[in-house]
């Protein structure tokens, strides 16, 4: 019986211990989302719940309504980041996102607080969303996240912050971006408003490489991707990249699809030049590509 | 299958949850309707021994009228509906007995957001099936609870981690389980029972 009132405890002391740093973002019409008070004066929320950009205000745990004001957005790691002046000092206990091992109970929390009990059900190395964003590591929870819970934290038995939890990153399943992610691109966005991507401003299709020109040309994999669109002035247009080329290599690593190229156009990259691989008429041909930053949507 | 890989430190908790599942079975009857005999109701809900003297509490939305209730030792006993109030969803059930396992009832003002809570009672046919979550939000006219019920689980009890009744569950909502506060029922039994 006490192994079962002292998890009861411990659970209840883990939603005490991180419902002052809780907040509730209204920046969308009917049901507000959640929101972590993550350093003095700065809010993590989750980008989908952000829905228009100006008018957005926060309620503090206290139940206060402050002023907020969008810092900046990455809908790659469906990331927003808002500057609320007032919310005090109770900013969230950071764990560590890395010490994480499926089977460990977690708690999503929404603002007021409410409470969702589950699992970690599975975690998996650094992945690309499906709009683009880089995400350190994969945490996949089997839990509930109730209308209103995107943007909240993800807490471990001890009340530590170690995700933030969002509807926004997979249509069945429920996931946490990882702390760290949330971290580094909270420090850009802070410092820039945006997370620069790396671009070269073509079109790529991936095409099967022949085992006989693989052989000729020692190609290491077993797909390259086809320029089929080049921006005459963009990156890879300067360069010298033609329509027909087939990219196979970037800084001398295989490149198989489109993963590939983006996992090498980290921002860090932008302004650099990337020693790109061709095939172009059956032969190889080895071009310096100065790396752009993609052009922002809307923007 | 082997249980002896199982986590030591992991032991007693299960040990624990498993007593307090049939602690909690014990004081979770089975609501029927009132058929020719008791052998032809159908099920529609569950109830809690609220007195060992032959109170039962469930749902107003379970007992409309007299029903047959089944204790945890199987027996089927006729009931008479001797309070009920809709607005709050409770209704209040005697049979006959002197010595029933009466549930422990708990102070649902204590619940905290966060603590564990146990949910008993008879859902799809299942005879005091267990669920286990959290409380999701405690307030005064209800309980919320992230932690998965079906409908036969109406008026079974809610339970904190000493197995003391906050609740009866009542509805689910948005996949939350929604219950009415052990606090409200004490209140519900002092003024309909006051004789």
């Amino acid at each position: 019986m006490e192994a079962l009132l002292s998890l009861s405890n411990d659970l209840a002391g883990a939603v005490e211990q991180a419902a002052p740093s809780i907040v509730a973002v209204q920046a969308r019409r009917h049901v507000p989302s959640t929101g972590i008070h993550w350093r003095p004066g700065i809010v993590v929320t989750a980008d989908h719940t952000v829905r228009r950009e100006e008018d957005i205000t926060v309620a503090a745990a206290d139940g206060r309504s402050l002023r907020a004001v969008l810092a900046g957005r990455d809908p790659g790691t469906d990331l927003a980041v808002l500057r609320v002046d007032g919310l005090g000092a109770a900013t969230a206990a950071l764990g560590d996102d890395g010490a994480l091992r499926v089977g460990h109970m977690v708690l999503a929390l929404g603002y007021g607080p409410r409470v969702s009990w589950g699992v970690i059900s599975a975690i998996g190395p650094r992945w690309r969303s499906w709009r683009g964003g880089e995400i350190d590591r994969l945490i996949r929870l089997d839990l509930v996240l109730y209308p209103g819970f995107s943007g909240g934290p993800l807490v471990d038995a001890t009340g530590r912050v170690v995700g933030l939890n969002t509807s926004g990153l997979a249509r069945e399943s429920r996931l946490a971006v990882p702390l760290t992610t949330v971290s580094r691109v909270a420090d850009e966005l802070l410092r820039t408003g945006h997370v620069a991507r790396g671009y070269l401003g073509i079109g790529m299709q991936p095409v099967r490489l022949p085992e006989p020109l693989r052989a000729q040309l020692g190609l290491a994999g077993e797909t390259g991707l086809m320029v089929v669109t080049v921006e005459p002035d963009g990156p890879a247009g300067r360069a010298g990249v033609l329509l027909g080329d087939v990219l196979v290599a970037l800084d001398d690593t295989a490149v198989g699809d489109l993963d590939d190229v983006q996992a090498r156009l980290g921002g860090t990259r932008i302004g650099t030049a990337i020693a790109a691989t061709v095939v172009r008429a059956g032969a190889r041909a080895e071009l310096r590509i100065t790396v752009g930053e993609r052009p922002r949507r809307g923007a | 299958m082997s249980t002896a890989t199982a986590d030591p430190a992991t032991a007693p908790l299960a040990a624990a949850v498993a007593e307090m599942a049939a602690r909690l079975a014990r004081v979770t009857v089975e609501v029927r309707s009132r058929g020719r005999s008791p052998a032809h109701g159908g099920p529609v809900g569950s109830g809690i021994v609220w007195h060992p003297d032959g109170l039962i509490l469930t749902n107003a939305h379970v007992a409309h009228g007299d029903v047959v209730v089944v204790l945890s030792d199987g027996h089927a006993r006729p009931a008479r509906l001797v309070a009920r109030d809709p607005r709050r969803d409770l209704a209040a059930l005697v049979v006959d007995g002197t010595d029933l396992p009466a549930a422990e009832i708990g102070d649902s003002s204590a619940l905290r957001v966060g603590e564990l809570v146990l949910a008993v009672g008879n859902p799809h046919g299942l005879v005091r099936a267990l669920s286990a979550g959290l409380v999701h939000a405690a307030g005064e006219r209800f309980i919320q609870a992230d932690l998965r019920l079906a409908p036969g689980n109406s008026g079974g009890p809610l339970a904190d981690a000493r197995g003391c009744v906050v609740g009866l569950n009542a509805m689910i909502v948005g996949g939350l389980a929604v219950a009415v506060p052990s606090n409200l029922a004490r209140r519900f039994v002092r003024e309909q029972l006051r004789a």
